[in-house]
């Protein structure tokens, strides 16, 4: 059938199984924490909202001074920090949950695609070029393209960064022990501490969680607009592959016979 | 890292042991002092057996007094004359005592051995050197209008070298420094002051009459001491001589010496902090638990943050938002006005500052960071939130949000003209297709544009 296709023009659509259940699902949980994550962390870096009854401080959204009854009633700071660290067990379940899959989905582990080895450094450039001529375009078929693997690994990488300044952050009020044993802070300084040396103490640390923030923000904003471009362009329903785990392909799959 | 480094300290010791053997405590004593059978940490559990612990620190302290006292009557008399020639009553000396003894995390059974180690201070041999500095410390500590004991204690300890008190000058204080050096090998007590130029082999920093630098009066003293304590944020980690880009090349003391060195960082550093070391150095002959940063930890363990008593209205998100605003008044929480308690680690807000009275937080202003190293490059400014602060990146001068948005904003930029050069370029391309087909239908379409060609 493959052949018959390829001996035709490659107009034909087939539907493309590219993303299973647990990736759609760590796929939008990794997207709702992270939208959780931006709000709330720029609250903590820079409270915008004020709270409290003050005179001088009256109410007005323009100068961000909400008048919320007595101090024991606001309390917004805690529930900004609580949502920032209940964002930030997600998006560690769901990181996690992806650095497996990348190594041993059985349907697609993504190290195939990212690691630059073979041609796959050639295919980025290939896409790459797509991108600026609209010429000669790859073949996008059941795997991921090399171009979005390796920014989606780079992507990984800074929430990794997150994670390791975001604890180095949140140890910092733990005094040796927690509820849950001496293990907990002690795991935290085991695995965070270096951010310290790197990035100059605990407030380099801040600033470069708060740094990476705007390159995640970036991303997500690269990352949608270029599926947008894709679904356009190609005509193919890429946007649609978060959803039902489905896109359309016109290429000759060939790929798929050696698989 | 704070975990690993109490283990390490444990190592450390037994290296200083050996490194003097006739250290403060007789020779019996160092025997009996034995990390094996004496557990010593004050923020856990003192030791598996209680009584053992008492028993050698009492004879511990016995044997200090029988070495810089002469009998029960001097030691009274010392104590007489120390503190009511200050106008501190005995009363308020125990009430200072308890004071301490809490500081220290030690029970209340360890109030009267504080007292006694608090009256063999003020005979230990001690030399105080002062490096590139302020003299921040030693004013802080000495020129106190109503000084608690702690100052008290400071004003009256054996100084055998001090620049800024101390009678000889020139090769007299020179000879009185080795002097000291050599009769008290092992024993005394060196408390520096200041960063460390290292630079042009420390020729930054020249001090006497022999013109030796900071660097080798240093070295030399800090050979023989019995502990070696760098007190304020410039001894401990270079401070504001070390500051960026720091010309002098200013280091800490634990940079230029092999020994342990116990930091009592902060600006000016507080005196308790100094006398309960000194007070567990001598009830126990060890150096207390350090954290990562060469801490003593029953001092340095809390963040400000966690202790502050604004902390309520941090957690409530009502900030003080301009000086003197009506926040302000209300001692609202200072986060807006940059206050980097939540980086800063001491006991500020237990062990209060100006005759245990105040700390920047009450007095209304932020912390400022003074007892973490580099605090002049990492805690600026000082007045704004740390997410105002500039990113250390070359060749970028923007506050993280500010470089955030303006590299939001280019690759907006570049994704609205690629969008643009998208559409542009495609409907170009579909004329041309369409030309194309007219002109030759029948040819291959394979190496045609794949962009558009849907039918």
């Amino acid at each position: 059938m493959e052949n018959a296709n390829s001996s035709e023009s490659s107009s034909d659509l087939k539907v493309v199984h590219r993303m299973t259940v647990i990736k759609r699902i760590i796929h939008w949980t990794l997207f709702l924490s992270i939208i959780n994550q931006i709000i709330t962390g720029m609250y903590i870096a820079y409270p915008f909202l004020i709270f409290g009854i003050t005179p001088t401080q009256a109410d007005s959204p323009v100068s961000g001074v909400l008048n919320s009854g007595e101090t024991y009633q606001a309390f917004i700071m805690t529930w900004m920090r609580e949502f920032h660290f209940l964002g930030a067990v997600l998006i560690d379940v769901s990181f996690f949950g992806w650095l497996y899959l990348a190594f041993f989905s059985t349907k697609e582990p993504l190290y195939k695609s990212f690691l630059p080895f073979g041609n796959k450094i050639n295919e980025m450039y290939k896409m790459l070029k797509h991108y600026f001529t609209l010429k000669n375009k790859p073949k996008t078929g059941k795997y991921q393209d090399p171009l979005n693997a390796i920014i989606f690994t780079f992507f990984h990488i800074l929430l990794l960064l997150q994670m390791a300044t975001g604890f180095q952050m949140y140890v910092a009020s733990f005094t040796g022990t927690s509820a849950v044993g001496a293990w907990w802070p002690t795991m935290m300084h085991i695995c965070t501490d270096w951010t310290l040396l790197v990035f100059g103490g605990l407030t380099g640390v801040t600033l470069t969680h708060l740094f990476i923030t705007w390159l995640i923000i970036i991303f997500i904003f690269y990352h949608i607009y270029i599926e947008i471009w894709r679904s356009i362009v190609w005509k193919e329903g890429d946007i649609l592959i978060p959803f039902g785990g489905y896109k359309y392909s016109r290429d000759n799959l060939k790929e798929d016979e050696s698989d | 890292m704070r975990k690993s480094n109490e283990k390490d300290k444990s190592a450390k010791e037994k290296e200083i042991k050996n490194n003097d053997d006739d250290s403060f405590c007789s020779d019996e004593h160092n025997n009996r002092i034995d990390d094996t059978t004496f557990k010593w940490d004050p923020l856990r559990n003192i030791a598996d057996d209680p009584d053992e612990v008492l028993n050698i620190i009492d004879s511990h302290l016995t044997n200090l007094e029988k070495e810089y006292f002469n009998g029960q009557k001097d030691i009274d008399e010392n104590f007489n004359k120390v503190f009511s020639a200050s106008s501190v009553s005995r009363r308020e000396f125990i009430q200072w005592t308890a004071l301490l003894t809490s500081a220290l995390m030690l029970p209340t059974i360890f109030a009267p051995r504080v007292a006694r180690a608090a009256n063999i201070l003020t005979r230990t041999p001690f030399i105080w050197l002062d490096m590139s500095d302020c003299m921040g410390n030693t004013e802080a500590f000495l020129r106190t209008a109503h000084p608690t004991p702690a100052e008290i204690i400071l004003n009256y300890v054996s100084v055998d070298y001090m620049e800024s008190i101390m009678v000889p000058a020139g090769y007299q204080a020179e000879a009185r420094r080795d002097g000291t050096i050599k009769k008290y090998k092992g024993k005394y007590i060196l408390v520096v002051e200041g960063a460390i130029p290292t630079a042009m082999n420390g020729k930054f920093l020249t001090i006497g009459a022999k013109g030796k630098t900071g660097l080798e009066i240093t070295k030399a003293t800090a050979k023989n001491a019995g502990v070696i304590i760098a007190v304020g944020n410039c001894a401990s980690y270079g401070g504001i001589p070390a500051a960026h880009p720091n010309p002098t090349g200013s280091v800490g003391l634990s940079s230029v010496t092999d020994r342990q060195v116990i930091n009592i960082p902060a600006c000016p550093a507080n005196p308790v902090n100094l006398v309960g070391t000194l007070v567990e150095y001598l009830l126990v002959g060890k150096s207390p638990m350090l954290d990562s940063l060469g801490r003593p930890l029953w001092a340095y363990s809390g963040r400000l943050h966690d202790n502050c008593y604004r902390r309520g209205h941090f957690e409530a998100g009502e900030y003080v938002k301009h000086w003197g605003d009506d926040g302000a008044k209300k001692q609202y929480c200072l986060y807006m006005m940059g206050c980097k308690g939540p980086f800063t680690w001491n006991n500020c807000t237990v062990a209060q500052y100006n005759q245990d009275m105040s700390f920047p937080m009450r007095a209304g202003h932020g912390c400022i960071g003074c007892s973490e190293p580099a605090f002049w490059d990492r805690m600026t400014p000082f007045e704004k939130p740390n997410a105002d602060a500039k990113i250390f990146m070359p060749a970028v001068e923007a506050t993280a949000d500010e470089f955030g948005v303006a590299l939001f904003g280019a690759a907006g930029v570049g994704v609205a003209a690629h969008a643009i050069y998208t559409g542009v370029k495609k409907r170009k391309n579909n004329k041309d297709k369409d030309k194309d087909k007219d002109k030759e239908k029948e040819k291959d379409k394979d190496d045609k544009l794949n962009s558009g060609d849907n039918k």
